[in-house]
């Protein structure tokens, strides 16, 4: 099992913050900056989990999740909305859309790490 | 006055007397009427009694529906006796049985005698005839009597021993006419057998005929006959004085046209009869008529008013009516503007506080990771500075998350989630978390959960977002004393209060408090920072689950928020 993780976010500061987080944890960390990359990326690799940012400039978080869960491969890998999206049903939809869990930004640097892991003994 | 003037009137008078008057006077006519008939008619008042035959011969003399003598002659007479001081007795009987008392002397005077020269041998004339009067033949209707010489063959109705029956019997054989007479007692039996059929005709003067005729069903016609001129006629030999005193007075009211003579010609010759009332009762009369005139006048101009008032009333409500559609429509329009422009509104504030989170994503995260070390060493200083980097930014966040919260609140896309927790968990957690802050003030919380508190049903983040605004608000606005929580269970309700001994609220403030973007006293909002959105959100959230908050406070004694949420 791989210990990598994939980071789909176009934002490079919050791109950057969480690779930080991550790897300051004993994570490696893949970026990609936009969701047709984000989605290459996936196929072409196995991955502990993916985060994924909800507004891409190609095409939104939920139609990526959509993408990857068709893959037969890609069914179980645990998927997480990291999104500032916080409008009603933002978190139904990108449950509906394949995530695993929903991550709301700003994420706290504090507790950021340990609900990934939490999410990652879940599945 | 030693005579009273005698009044007679018809039913049919007193019926068009009634009508005239209308219903309002109806009870004082009847009352009028009852006074006159028991007074007695015949009562005159004078030395010498005279006795006057009368018999059927309507309207010159005739016995009027009251039993009493009534018509042109009984009129003058009457004048005359009150003038000369006789006393009037009347005798009825029929024309013939009249004539037969004159002739014995059992009566003094017989009224309407035509004079011939015949009578003149029998009976005393006075010289100044009363009333001239000509006969007359009435056809019953169809009989086809129009002229003279349609009375060949015909039957025809006179009165025995009149002057009209010679004067006719000689009038139909001067033209050969081969005429049936037969004869009646008075005018009235002769109306009666023509009307019956047993006649085609009937004779009568023309008084008679033209008061009767009508309502026995006969005609007119052309034939007119045997002109004479009509007087009292008395016995013979002795009563000179009486027949001379008759032309005196007779003469006299001849001269003056508004006298008895001629009102009496009037009142009995005219269709419409007049009646002849007291002076009081006319001037009664006439000003209850014009009382009447006036008050129907009145009511006609107060409807006519009414009417027109009405009118305009309707113009105006009509006028009314369109402006309310037209400003109804206005006002949709306006809504429907103002609506999409709170849409739009809404959606700007969503979009802003999404664009706004992710900048602040880097800040809060950097911040916390150099805070924590993660990113080398810091001195002092650095944590200190770094930390109100920290505060700065966590407060602009809860901004933004209160502007997210009021957009999506008014942009109805806010959701009361159901779901049951445990309210003393959810009581301990946000005490738990509001905490250090008093305790930086040196501020107690106290919590009291009443043991009736158990499991809860509604939108627990939501409940803890209330809880939380509350709470930061009690500790904000109170620099000493404490802060208690307390939480009860009355009928199917559940009541969460705040308390605190804070700077309080003016009454006049308390409406106030719950606008959003306002902190009562703008020179508070640099003492106490806030979004001045919390009470705004609050209020909102706790109507949405069908509860509503209320408010106790004294202006620097502290105050009380409750949240009062039904149970379901």
């Amino acid at each position: 099992m791989s210990d990598t993780l994939l980071v789909i976010e176009d934002n490079e500061q919050n791109r950057y913050l969480m690779k930080f987080l991550l790897e300051k944890n004993g994570f490696r960390v893949e970026e990609a900056q936009s969701a047709i990359e984000g989605i290459e990326k996936a196929l072409s690799a196995k991955y502990l989990a993916i985060l994924l940012d909800i507004q891409l400039p190609d095409m939104d978080g939920y139609a990526v999740a959509r993408k990857l869960r068709t893959v037969e491969e890609l069914r179980e890998i645990p998927i997480i909305a990291v999104t500032s999206y916080a409008m009603m049903g933002d978190k139904e939809k990108a449950l509906d859309a394949g995530c695993t869990e929903y991550i709301e930004k700003p994420i706290d640097p504090d507790s950021f790490v340990g609900e990934i892991k939490k999410i990652l003994m879940k599945s | 006055m030693n005579h009273k003037v005698m009044t007679i009137l018809h039913d049919r008078e007193i019926m068009r007397y009634l009508i005239m008057l209308k219903m309002p006077l109806l009870s004082l006519s009847l009352v009028m009427f009852t006074l006159l008939s028991f007074e007695s008619p015949f009562a005159t008042a004078g030395d010498l009694p005279v006795t006057v035959g009368v018999y059927e011969n309507a309207p010159k003399i005739f016995i009027a529906e009251t039993g009493q003598p009534a018509g042109i002659f009984i009129d003058i007479i009457e004048d005359v006796a009150k003038k000369e001081g006789w006393t009037l007795r009347y005798v009825t009987g029929t024309w013939s049985q009249q004539l037969d008392r004159l002739a014995k002397g059992e009566i003094d005077l017989m009224p309407d005698v035509a004079y011939t020269a015949e009578r003149g041998k029998i009976y005393a004339f006075h010289q100044v005839p009363v009333i001239s009067s000509w006969d007359k033949v009435y056809g019953r209707k169809g009989s086809g009597i129009q002229s003279l010489l349609d009375l060949n063959g015909k039957r025809v109705v006179v009165l025995e021993k009149s002057v009209q029956h010679e004067a006719f019997v000689n009038l139909v054989n001067s033209f050969g006419l081969n005429t049936t007479i037969i004869l009646a007692p008075d005018f009235k039996k002769a109306f009666e057998i023509a009307a019956r059929g047993e006649a085609d005709g009937a004779i009568a003067n023309h008084y008679y005929g033209a008061m009767h005729a009508r309502e026995f069903g006969l005609e007119d016609t052309a034939v007119l006959f045997n002109p004479s001129a009509l007087f009292f006629a008395a016995p013979k030999g002795t009563h000179e004085a009486l027949l001379r005193a008759i032309d005196a007075h007779l003469s006299e009211l001849k001269k003056d046209s508004q006298s008895i003579y001629y009102r009496s010609l009037k009142r009995w010759t005219f269709e419409e009869v007049q009646v002849q009332l007291p002076v009081w009762l006319q001037i009664l009369g006439l000003v209850l008529g014009v009382a009447l005139l006036m008050s129907l006048l009145g009511s006609f101009v107060l409807k006519h008013q009414v009417n027109a008032r009405t009118r305009e009333l309707q113009q105006i409500n009509q006028e009314m009516e369109q402006r309310i559609v037209e400003r109804t429509a206005e006002l949709a329009a306006a809504m429907k503007e103002a609506q999409v422009a709170d849409q739009v509104k809404s959606a700007f504030l969503a979009t802003m506080s999404h664009e706004l989170r992710t900048p602040l994503n880097s800040i809060i995260g950097f911040t916390g990771i150099l805070h924590q070390g993660l990113a080398g060493p810091l001195n002092n200083e650095q944590i200190k500075q770094l930390g109100m980097v920290q505060n700065s930014a966590h407060h602009l966040l809860e901004l933004i998350n209160d502007v997210l919260d009021i957009s999506k609140i008014e942009a109805g896309q806010l959701e009361i989630v159901r779901g049951t927790f445990e309210l003393r968990r959810s009581l301990d957690k946000v005490v738990h978390l509001v905490s250090p802050l008093a305790e930086k003030k040196g501020l107690p919380i106290y919590l009291h959960i009443s043991d009736a508190i158990d499991k809860f049903t509604g939108d627990q983040r939501r409940i803890e977002q209330i809880l939380i605004n509350l709470l930061n608000n009690a500790i904000k606005f109170t620099e000493m004393g404490e802060i208690r929580v307390d939480c009860s269970l009355p009928d199917s309700k559940v009541i969460i209060s705040v308390s605190d001994t804070g700077i309080g609220i003016k009454a006049e403030d308390i409406e106030t408090i719950f606008k959003p973007f306002l902190q009562i006293d703008t020179g508070l909002s640099r003492k106490y920072e806030g979004t001045g959105l919390g009470l705004s959100i609050t209020r909102k959230l706790v109507t949405m689950m069908g509860g509503e908050i209320d408010v106790k406070s004294k202006e620097g004694v502290g105050s009380t928020f409750s949240v009062i949420l039904p149970i379901r």
